[in-house]
């Protein structure tokens, strides 16, 4: 979190010098240029989870697309999804829509251990998760911050991190139906203690009335690791990366992720 | 835990056969030894030509030649008789008088300054040292040429001007970090008066450490590095600070875009002393200052550089020199926010002659680098600090025996300190107040090397640096596996050795003159480097960690082996190069991908070794002297990287890799009061790794990478001209203006691109390139007296 607003500065000084250059001089620019993009083959996505919510777990396969078509779920159909954990416990997914797989109505817990296995054209990819114990988002809380002039308004999550414990959480930030903010934190430097978050998405463009949702989530520490690089090759984690793909807890080359985690969810309406 | 022992067989053999060779001479040789110095201003000056010519009887040969070293200081030797004692530098007028050898004597010889404004000083080497010299990979800039080339702002820079040479690039557009020979800007040893310098670079590197006022020497090996220096892989760069003038006290500054400068030197006690201060300050904020905007006025952006030195001449055996940089960037946002770093080095020297055979340097450098961050939000508010430190101490010796040899010997031992940080918070903030472990580390160096003039054509250096490194305690120790496991972890106490390298490095370059004017040369070099610089961004930060060896992390080595010919013009006028060179590097460093730096302390278990190699050919042409001159250089190269875990162990493109480099540089001199100059560059894209492929996780597009550097950024070009007029001659307050235009045609060069979506269409994605610098004129007064 201090490493979020950290970042946040630092780009904001970035941003203030090369302003000041600007100032001086004829400044920088930014323009859309074409560049010819390889395409490479197909590589299969998975990106699935088990939340501590009573309800039906999902898990979406897909394959990746040319870099030049518009954005979609490119579903992969007729995958065979397995859920295990180990109490020995089982259950099969059915696909639901194409590339959408949903179990039975289940609660996961905490503590426990989840194997996913999804086999597609004769190829199985595998990954685990062990979901965390629980901590409760307890509200959310607008804050303003001043960068050079214009005022911003965010939202921050608060809660007590348990002492003692290396704990990870991922929040998401939906406003208008639409994932907004996906980012994570973990409690390196704030152990034990009540902390107010600050996720970084500017809510200037909502209206008076417009409803956030927040869900925080406790992750284990390969999920974090998965979102943190993820963050990093947007940029948000910090200064810009040489981008790669997220360390992936499925294994055979699959890309994506898959998450027991514990969920609590609150919504914020803009005043 | 030692360097490879067929490794070590092979040197040591090599350095048995070497010391077999049997004495030459048995001749009576007399020596002639002294300073060179600047008869204005009592400036010593560095790698100025002397020269025996004679006996008369003989034909005009010169029959012993020396340039005078770091410390102005030169000894050469002949047998007795009645010589021509010539001392010439160019820039300067040739000074030569008769001397009669019967004895041992000490010669200090002022010369005179060459105010023949058609010639442009555009060389600090004598003549034909380029080919008459061993010594391989060497070039050398001159503070009048980095005056002479348009930069940006126009706020010369050493570093700048640097990377106009072939051979040494760039790191970024308007950057001041640059790249060797393949090597990472990490691996270039930076010294100040000896003093390494961990973060040469202001405003998140737009701007060097150096300002240019203070230097008067900078040389920079590519390759066949000289056995007294060690420690990074790809370069040396050696620059020393001026001394003051002797004589009487002057004043030099200037006022430009950006910065003002001011330098004030002169003599301590007259011909015996002197001192030279020089500061510099930028004044960005003066502009924000300007806006009437709380939010904007209210913030900090500057930085400031203080160079200063002094000597003494206690007598004519004993120099005493102190010098010290200080420099410091602050930026801060109001009252939420600041950020802070720097450098201060400080060097005591003590230059003594135990004899006009045997000259000695000793030194005690202190360096240190440093950062603080402060957050003064009141829930979260911290301040973190980090700091370098470095002890160094140096004693080097050069023995002229007399006749065909020159030998350098010396030790060098110095003690870091890495502090990754500190973390404080007050009672109200939700930030744990943390210290990280602090590291130390010794490295200790024994070197020598003899430059060997074994016939009138064949000249030798050769030598062996060995070099340890131990990391010692107190703190706790951690092994890792190949996956980033704890397999170990380990207590140490206060001196306790954790781990200890030891590494052979053998220098050897050679030149066969083929003609007077003509010379081939090769030369093979290992190089060790046992701090190692954890970046993982596109740009350099301050905030970046540097680590030392450990039990994970092993010596980084080079090795590289270069040939080339050389070849001089009508009277050197004219100047050609061409070098090949071939590195094998071992032991690089990469990180997993989604490593966190940042206050890590496990940072080790995420990274990842590999190896590296480098090859390319360098061409250089230069015309030295005249009314207009200048440079073409040009680097056709490749620079690889190879690792288990990356793209299944294949070679990929290192970051600085970079296929066509060229650049061409000219200097008119109009008349005595007009110069024009002008630099073209042209390189080749970056090597990037960009989207090859999408997919959605969570509802939100992600890209898809399949190869790692396997794009290029769009090629970068640029012309830059500057205009210089000089004041009317003969005023008290000598006075010019530096004109300039960087990037004249305005072409739109790629600083960042980026993949967002199109906000046309939502679904669409768009690649948005970033431009950092359009046209940009600009103008700066400069003055003495």
């Amino acid at each position: 979190m201090i490493l979020a607003a950290e970042n946040i500065k630092i780009r904001c000084l970035v941003r203030l010098l090369y302003a000041v250059t600007a100032m001086v001089l004829f400044g920088s620019c930014e323009k859309v240029i074409e560049l010819d993009l390889k395409n490479a083959d197909p590589v299969v996505v998975i990106d699935g989870g088990v939340s501590d919510f009573n309800g039906n777990q999902v898990v979406r396969v897909s394959r990746t697309y040319e870099f030049t078509e518009p954005n979609r779920f490119n579903g992969a159909a007729g995958a065979k999804v397995v859920l295990t954990n180990d109490a020995g416990m089982t259950w099969n997914y059915t696909e639901v829509s194409t590339g959408v797989y949903q179990s039975t109505r289940f609660r996961g817990r905490p503590g426990i251990t989840y194997t996913l296995d999804v086999t597609l054209d004769g190829k199985t990819y595998t990954a685990s998760s062990k979901m965390p114990e629980k901590v409760i988002l307890d509200s959310l809380t607008f804050k303003q911050f001043d960068v050079f002039g214009s005022i911003s308004s965010y939202i921050a999550v608060n809660y007590n991190d348990p002492p003692g414990i290396q704990n990870q959480y991922r929040n998401v930030l939906r406003a208008k139906g639409k994932v907004e903010d996906d980012s994570v934190n973990e409690d390196r430097f704030d152990d034990g203690n009540k902390v107010s978050n600050v996720i970084f998405y500017e809510l200037d463009e909502l209206m008076s009335g417009d409803s956030v949702r927040v869900e925080f989530q406790c992750i284990d520490r390969n999920v974090y690791k998965y979102f943190y690089s993820m963050g990093q090759n947007s940029g948000s984690g910090g200064p810009p990366v040489s981008p790669s793909n997220p360390p992936t807890n499925f294994s055979n080359g699959a890309l994506g992720v898959f998450s027991a985690y514990t969920s609590s969810t609150r919504v914020a309406i803009i005043k | 835990m030692f360097a490879d022992m067929h490794y070590i067989r092979a040197v040591i053999f090599l350095f048995v056969l070497l010391s077999q060779v049997p004495p030459l001479f048995a001749q009576v040789k007399r020596t002639v030894s002294g300073a060179i110095t600047d008869a204005e201003t009592g400036e010593t000056l560095i790698g100025a030509s002397v020269r025996l010519i004679g006996p008369a009887s003989a034909n005009e040969t010169s029959i012993a030649a020396v340039v005078s070293n770091s410390y102005g200081f030169y000894t050469v030797s002949a047998v007795e008789g009645t010589y021509t004692f010539v001392v010439s530098f160019i820039g300067y007028q040739t000074e030569s008088r008769q001397l009669v050898l019967t004895r041992d004597i000490k010669v200090n010889i002022a010369i005179k300054d060459n105010n023949q404004l058609e010639e442009v000083v555009i060389s600090a080497t004598k003549r034909d040292e380029n080919v008459s010299s061993p010594q391989m990979g060497l070039q050398k800039i001159n503070v009048s040429e980095i005056n002479s080339v348009p930069v940006l702002l126009g706020e010369r820079d050493v570093l700048k001007t640097l990377q106009l040479l072939p051979g040494i690039k760039s790191a970024g557009e308007g950057n001041t970090g640059f790249y060797v020979r393949g090597g990472a800007t990490d691996q270039n040893l930076i010294l100040l008066d000896e003093a390494p310098v961990y973060n040469a670079s202001h405003l998140l590197g737009f701007f060097s450490t150096f300002n240019s006022d203070a230097i008067k020497d900078v040389s920079v090996y590519k390759g066949g590095m000289p056995a007294q220096y060690g420690g990074r892989l790809a370069s040396v760069l050696d620059i020393r600070m001026r001394e003051g003038n002797r004589k009487e006290f002057t004043t030099e500054g200037g006022v430009g875009l950006i910065a003002s400068r001011l330098k004030v030197e002169g003599p301590i006690v007259k011909d015996k002393g002197s001192f030279m201060i020089s500061a510099r300050r930028t004044y960005a904020d003066a502009f924000l200052k300007l806006s009437s905007d709380s939010s904007i006025n209210s913030n900090t952006l500057y930085f400031y550089d203080l160079n200063a030195k002094a000597n003494y001449q206690l007598d004519e055996n004993n120099a005493f020199y102190v010098s010290g940089y200080f420099g410091r960037d602050k930026l801060g946002i109001a009252e939420t926010f600041g950020f802070n770093w720097g450098n201060g080095t400080v060097t005591l020297r003590w230059n003594h002659l135990f004899s006009q055979r045997l000259f000695s340097n000793t030194s005690i450098i202190y360096s240190n680098y440093n950062y603080v961050i402060k957050n003064m939000l009141d829930d979260n508010n911290f301040e973190i600090s980090s700091a370098i430190k470095d002890f160094n101490l140096k004693q080097d010796f050069e023995y002229h025996p007399g006749g065909r040899h020159q030998l350098k010997f010396g030790v060098n031992a110095i003690h870091h300190t890495i502090d990754p940080g500190e973390l404080t918070a007050s009672q109200t903030s939700s930030v744990n107040p943390t210290t990280y472990e602090s590291r130390k580390g010794l490295e200790l160096a024994a070197y020598f090397s003899d430059e060997w003039n074994v016939s009138g054509q064949f000249n030798l250096v050769y030598g062996l640096r060995i070099s340890s490194f131990s990391l010692l305690g107190p703190g706790n120790f951690k092994t890792y596996d190949t996956e980033g496991e704890v397999l170990a972890e380990q207590y140490y106490g206060s001196g306790k050795t954790v781990k200890s390298y030891l590494n052979l490095e053998p220098r050897l370059s050679m030149n066969y003159q083929l003609s007077a004017s003509s010379a081939f040369k090769a030369a093979y070099t290992r190089n060790v480097q046992n701090i190692h610089l954890m970046s993982n961004s596109t740009a350099t930060s301050p905030t970046d960690l540097y680590i030392m060896n450990s039990n994970n992390i092993r010596p980084e080595t080079a090795d590289q082996l270069a040939t080339g010919f050389f070849k001089n013009f009508e009277d050197n006028k004219y100047e050609f190069s061409a070098e090949v060179y071939y590195k094998w590097m071992q032991h690089q460093i990469e990180y997993r991908s989604g490593t966190d730096l940042r206050g890590n302390q496990e940072v080790e278990a995420d990274l990842l070794y590999g190896d590296g190699r480098a090859y390319g050919i360098e061409l250089f042409f230069k015309k030295r002297f005249g009314r207009f001159n200048g440079w073409i250089g040009y680097t056709l190269s490749r620079t690889e990287r190879r690792f288990d875990t990356i793209d299944e162990g294949s070679w990929f493109y290192a970051k600085q890799d970079r296929t066509h480099d060229v650049s061409v540089v000219g200097i008119f001199k109009v008349n005595a009061r007009w110069t024009f100059s002008s630099v073209f560059v042209y390189n080749t894209g970056n090597a990037v790794t960009y989207p090859s492929g999408k997919y959605q996780v969570n509802g939100r597009t992600a890209f898809y990478y399949a190869e790692k550097n396997g794009y290029r950024t769009p090629a970068y070009h640029r012309l830059d001209v500057s205009a210089t007029l000089e004041g009317k001659p003969g005023r008290k307050l000598h006075s010019s203006w530096s004109f300039g235009i960087y990037n004249l045609y305005n072409r739109h060069n790629a600083f960042a691109i980026d993949f967002k979506d199109d906000p046309v269409d939502l679904s669409r994605t768009q690649v948005v390139q970033t431009t950092l610098f359009g046209m940009i004129p600009s103008v700066t007064w400069n003055f003495k007296f």
